[in-house]
Parts: structure tokens; sequence; C-alpha cells
């Protein structure tokens, strides 16, 4: 393969420092590395890995931003069961991508709409609503792949819309409201092209993922530690997620109820990212049904219900995977399901 | 200019350019030495009381679809004087409009149009409107828009198949010139109201072929011209089918100082129309227009003009659920119809949009007319599915969620239309 070396872009020692995740090897590939013919159907190390800088951050009512950008990204969609790929285009400059998060708990907010609008002299030259994507090094973040109008200053309004999953525990009644930021974003592609490009030949399909970044300022979209999260009764392993099982005496602030309260978090093996926008049912004691997508400060995103005279076991059946892009690795973990049985 | 390629240009041009330079452009293109359209009256009792009755005199096509006027322009004016309007100024005003209404016809060969009212307006009297009248100041409609409200005083909006004829009628009315269509105006807006800014005009059309003739080179729309010539809107289907829509009878005020008046809501929607034509085909275009129902059964052939008169969105309503869990979307219309019906199934909402190139952008202008105002919110809280996201993850926010993903809502107002005879500077009571 004809590789071409690069500097490291010398870039601003704030942003780099701030994103901790422009540290990767400089070498630049002509092209990217076909997608693995024979890979996992479970999370696996990615062809390559890609640097990422940050833009900037940005605050609005409820919501922190933080905005990054790489190299365009081939990713893929997720609806329902169905993936599907999405290439980088011609006119594919950057991929471009946001988080939400709460400043005071630092949690990130995975399951909410965002969309960003590039304008250049007060002209538009990107907006589009910006899925969800879920990828090895950030979890849940937002991404999308963007075409500019060449070298130069952009002003990028991230837009995040009032969130419609329950909320509970401090977060009863926050991220109600839509909210927007607007971040400079200096572009040149020689900086882009000084973006670290590491091909990962030995270790690529290796059922395995690559390291969480390290953001200093900036949470990644991770779920609490298993050991932190509050009587958990047990844990169970499909689809490649571990979903970690606990029942709490009273539901938490906000949800009206005195009885058990039974919560699933399911996360990502290896990184332990959080796995947003999935239908969850559970059947336990009289309980068999549907559980709510919620959005705790202290369990985090779960999924969760109140129950009357919970059985001496929980069967958890994941129905709906994960409602997020993937970044490659993940695009074939997560997506089908087997019911699982844990003790309580 | 002769060639048929440059007189189109111009005529694709001149109205969202505007002003004396535009309209003389207009008229050469035409071959035209002056504006030559059908005059008015100067009887205005032989106009209807209802400003917007223009149902009965546009066009409509074959299955009596209303064909909205094909050139549009929204000025939202500011009245130059704090506090409330003198008598003279309601006269003056008074007299610009008739002379507006003797200029020309009251139809789309002439010029349908109407003037309307902010809830900021009638803020500037010490009463409030009448208990009855529904029509709040402009609010947001979804959890994720941050619109900018208009609450400019008055919206004049105005109307004709021809754009030399809504250009002189601009022109006059705002008293750039002392006549339009070879008529003197006794008066002119100009010292009582006028546009506060650039934004503040703003411009449209709509009509077979328009859209795509206008598509090269305008931000929102892919590069390849994806359009179809024969759609009367950029997304590429019909819409405002007859059974679908609610008739002036149902959007009228009935009693009070404002009867035969109506609210009408207008909002400037940005389309982003990147992924809609390049991430879709046209079954997955159809679904979030309109169902997923219409996608499987197949009932939509090109732009949808073998839907006739009625959408069938109807025949969609009760199983929306069960299409959002199984085909991963829902259709724009049939979300919003849930609450665009009456006990007795009619419509409750005449809405009469068009699109725009207003700063090289593609977007649409959305007039709606309704007797309550709280109507519009309901059937747009409806549109935006907050239920059906809750129901499955596959519907999000903005995603396989009808075609909230590619329209951006810029500007939100509302405003109420008072009868012909209060059309002037009415007070609220």
């Amino acid at each position: 393969m004809n590789r071409r070396t690069f500097l490291q872009a010398g870039g601003t020692l704030g942003a780099a420092a701030l994103a901790g995740c422009s540290s990767l090897i400089s070498t630049q590939p002509a092209g990217n590395p076909p997608v693995i013919g024979d890979r996992p159907a479970a999370v696996y190390y990615p062809t390559h890995v890609e640097g990422m800088d940050m833009v900037g951050m940005g605050e609005g009512g409820d919501y922190r931003f933080g905005l990054m950008y790489s190299y365009p990204h081939r990713f893929w969609n997720v609806t329902g069961s169905d993936t599907t790929r999405t290439s980088i285009g011609s006119g594919d400059d950057v991929h471009i991508m946001a988080s939400v998060w709460d400043g005071e708990t630092m949690q990130v907010l995975p399951d909410t709409g965002l969309s960003l609008t590039i304008r250049r002299d007060g002209d538009i030259v990107f907006e589009e609503v910006v899925y969800p994507m879920l990828s090895q090094r950030m979890g849940t973040h937002y991404g999308a792949n963007a075409g500019l109008a060449g070298d130069g200053s952009y002003e990028v309004t991230v837009s995040v819309g009032g969130m419609s999953t329950r909320r509970t525990g401090a977060f009863e009644g926050r991220f109600e409201e839509p909210a927007s930021a607007t971040i400079e974003f200096d572009y040149s592609q020689s900086a882009r092209d000084g973006l670290s490009r590491e091909l990962t030949p030995d270790r690529a399909g290796e059922r395995a993922a690559v390291d969480p970044a390290n953001m200093e300022m900036m949470p990644t979209g991770t779920a609490p530690d298993r050991d932190a999260l509050p009587d958990v009764r047990g844990s169970a392993t499909s689809g490649d997620a571990e979903f970690v099982v606990g029942t709490l005496d009273s539901p938490p602030a906000g949800i009206d109820a005195a009885s058990t309260y039974l919560y699933v978090s399911p996360r990502t093996p290896y990184n332990q990212m959080t796995l947003p926008a999935m239908t969850v049912e559970a059947a336990t004691g009289s309980f068999d049904g549907e559980l709510t997508r919620t959005l705790d400060s202290e369990l985090g995103y779960h999924y969760g219900t109140v129950v009357d005279s919970p059985g001496d076991s929980v069967t958890v059946t994941p129905t709906v995977p994960p409602q997020t892009a993937r970044h490659e690795g993940y695009e074939t973990a997560f997506l089908g399901f087997d019911p699982m049985e844990v003790s309580l | 200019m002769t060639d048929g390629r440059s007189r189109r240009q111009v005529l694709k041009a001149a109205v969202a350019a505007g002003g004396a330079a535009s309209l003389s452009a207009c008229l050469d293109a035409l071959g035209e030495d002056t504006v030559d359209r059908p005059t008015g009256t100067d009887d205005l009792s032989t106009l209807p009381n209802r400003q917007f009755a223009w149902d009965g005199v546009v066009r409509h096509d074959e299955h009596g679809n209303e064909q909205l006027p094909r050139h549009q322009i929204l000025l939202y004016l500011t009245l130059e004087r704090d506090g409330r309007p003198t008598d003279a100024d309601r006269r003056q005003v008074e007299r610009a409009f008739a002379s507006l209404n003797r200029a020309f016809e009251w139809s789309h060969e002439g010029v349908v149009w109407s003037a309307a009212y902010s809830p900021a307006y009638f803020d500037r009297y010490d009463e409030s409107l009448p208990a009855g009248i529904d029509c709040p100041p402009p609010h947001s409609l979804s959890p994720f828009e941050q619109p900018t409200f208009d609450e400019q005083d008055v919206l004049v909006h105005l109307a004709s198949d021809h754009a030399d004829a809504v250009i002189a009628a601009e022109e006059a009315l705002r008293g750039n010139r002392e006549s339009a269509n070879g008529v003197e105006f006794d008066a002119s807006l100009s010292g009582v109201a006028s546009l506060a800014s650039d934004e503040d005009r703003r411009t449209g059309f709509v009509g077979n072929g328009m859209p795509a003739d206008r598509q090269s080179e305008l931000e929102g729309v892919p590069d390849d011209g994806p359009v179809p010539d024969a759609s009367p809107l950029f997304m590429g289907f019909k819409a405002g089918f007859a059974q679908n829509q609610a008739t002036e009878d149902r959007v009228t005020i009935q009693s009070g100082p404002f009867a035969d008046g109506t609210t009408k809501h207008v909002a400037r929607i940005r389309q982003r129309l990147d992924d809609w034509y390049g991430e879709q085909n046209f079954e997955e275009r159809v679904a979030e227009m309109f169902s997923p129902e219409h996608a499987d059964e197949e009932w939509v052939e090109g732009i949808g003009e073998n839907l006739g008169d009625d959408s069938r969105v109807d025949e969609t309503l009760d199983t929306i659920r069960e299409q959002a869990t199984e085909s991963g979307r829902v259709g724009h219309a049939q979300k919003a119809a849930r609450a665009n019906r009456d006990d007795d199934g009619s419509v409750k909402l005449l809405r009469r949009h068009f699109e725009s190139t207003d700063k090289n952008v593609a977007s649409l202008h959305f007039p709606s007319l309704q007797r309550e105002m709280s109507s519009f919110d309901a059937v747009r809280a409806a549109m935006n599915g907050t239920d059906l996201t809750e129901a499955t993850p596959v519907i999000r926010q903005r995603v396989n969620n009808g075609i909230l993903e590619y329209i951006f809502v810029a500007n939100r107002g509302n405003w109420l239309v008072p009868p012909l005879s209060k059309r002037a500077l009415p007070r609220p009571r």
C-alpha cells in the first residue's frame, strides 16, 4: 500500500490537550482499507484508527457541548435490526462530531435529537439532523460527514432538542427545553491531514476494541461501573453486550410508586459504553412487559420499571437493538439478542 | 431580451429581488411596456368580506384542488409610530388598500391579498382582543425548534399568477411608485407602516415545474437536480388535496367584531433535502411524506397526481403505531392528520404553503388558516410524533419521523386576519 507520512500537526496546545486524542502515530494511507470480509458478529478491532481534534466547547441551557472533527468516516446507520452502510462521499471533508453532557454529573446524554448548522460569512454550508453514533473511543456521540467550502473560519451551531426519555433522580425536570451553542471552527485541509491515522492490520478483526479516548474536560459515553451501581443482582451477556441487572427497594425520584424498581444497564464489552435507544422487555413475578428508557443521575441511562412482586429471577429480552449509527468495529455487534435469565 | 431562456431567468428572479428594476426587467421579458392585468373595483361591497376568500377566484386542477397563485410576496410591516395608530393613519391605510382593490381584479389574474395583524400589534391598545379570539403570540411548537418569532405589526400577503402584478402591487402599496396596472393610488402605506429590515420582505412561488426550474445552485437541494419536473413543491409531491383541507367556512370566525375573519399562522422553514433525495428511494419518501401504508400499497405514483382530490391519509390513522413498529417509519401526513379532524371528520386547517428561494436557500413559507390558533398548535404537536418516539426507539425525535429530519423552522408568527371591513389598523374591539 502506498503510504505517505505526515508530520504531526502542531495545532494549538490547548485544543490538543483538551481533547487528549491527537496523540496517535501520524500515518496517512492513500485510502481506507476495505472493510474486513469475515468480521465476527461481535465487537471487533477496526482496520484503522484515526485521530480527532477538539474544535471547541460551548454551553446552552442545561447542556454542555463539545465539538470535534476527524477525517470523513464510513459508518453504518441502524433502523430496527437492519444496518445500512454510509460510505464516504466525494464532497465530504470532515467527520464532524458533537458530544452533549450534563456539566454537574459529567454524564453524556445519549438519547437526544441533535442538529448541526455550519455557516460561513453568515451563509449556510451544512445543516442536518445529525445521528447518534456509537464508537469504541467515544461511546455515544452525534456525528456526520460534512462537506465544507474550503479552508477558512466557520461558525458551527450545535442544537439539541428537549429529551422525551424519562428523567429521574437529580435529572427530574431537566433537559426539557431545546438549547444551542455556536462554536468557531477554523478549518484547513492541511490541519486535517495532520491528524493521525494508524493502520492496524495486525489486530484488525480481533475480538477486542480500541481503548476509549481519554479526554480531560469532556466525558465519554461510559456506563457506570458495576461496583458503583446500587443493589446489583447479577448480569448476563447477549449480542456481545453485557446487561447488568439490579433492583432497588423503591424507584428513583420522579417515579411515583413505592414498589421494587427493576433496572437493566447494558454496556459494550471492553469499553463499558452505554447502549441507548433499545427496546428491552422483562418478565418477573407478575410483570411481563417493556422497560422504560430512563436517564437517572445515579443509575445512568438504563431501562427500568416498577415491579409489584418480583420473582426469584428475571428474564430480560432486548427486542429492538440500539438505534444508533455505528462506527467500524461495532456495526456487527448488538443487533440480535437472546433472552437472558438473571437471579434476583 | 426575447429568447425564451433569458426571459425565464428574469421572471424566476424578479419577485425575489423586487423593486423597480425587477419590475421593468420583468416587463421587458414579457415584451410589455406597462403592467396590463385585469383591473379591480371601487365598490368594496362587491368583494368578499373574508379577506381569505381566495378559493372562488383562483385556478383549480382537474380534481378540484385549489391551485394557489404562482407568485407570492409576504410583507412583514412595522408601524412607524409608537403606541396606538391614529384615525389619520387608519384612513391612509384604508385608502391605500382600496387603491389596490381598484388596481387589480380580485383573482389569480389580478391580485388576491390580505392584511393581517399580530398579537403584538393589538398590544398597542389598552383593551385586549375579545375572549373568543384564539390568537396568542407565537411560541415554539416542537421540543427541538428555536425559531425567531415574527412580531411585526402587519402582514400583507400578495398573490398572483403574474410576477409583474405582485411586484407592481407591492411597489405602489409601499409608496415606491404612484400607480400600478395603470391605476393611480390615492395613498400608500409609506409613513405609516414599512419594512424594518430586509428580512421582513419574503417571497415565493408554487406550481408545477417552478421548484425544478429553480433548483440549480440552490442551497438545500442536492446538486444533481432531483426535484421532479412536474412537482409543485421541492419535496417532490403535491400537497393540499381538497378532501384534506378545511373549507373557508370551517376556518371563519363566526361572531363578534372579527366575524368573517380568521387566524393565520405563518412559519418560514428551511428545507435540507440532501438526505431526502440522496439516502432515500421513492418508496421511502412516500412512506415518510404520507405513510408506510401508502408505500406498501403503492398508492402514490410520481408526484401524487393519481391521488386525485384525496391523499387517502385518513385510511392510515388507526394503525399508525403498528406501521411505525413494522416499517420503522411514520408518515408526515398521517401524524398531522390525527389532530386535524373534527368529531364529524371534517378538516380544521386550510394550509396554503408555497416555496421560496429567498437568500438562495430552499425554503417553505407555511401559512395555515384556522378558526382557532390552538387547532394549529395541536396539529403541529401531533406532527412532532413524540408519542411514537416513546412507543419505539426506531422512531426518533427527528429521524424516521415523517419529514422532521429535512425541515428546519426559522420563523413563526401568529396573525389575526380581520374581515375586509376592519382590515385597516383595526381596534381590538
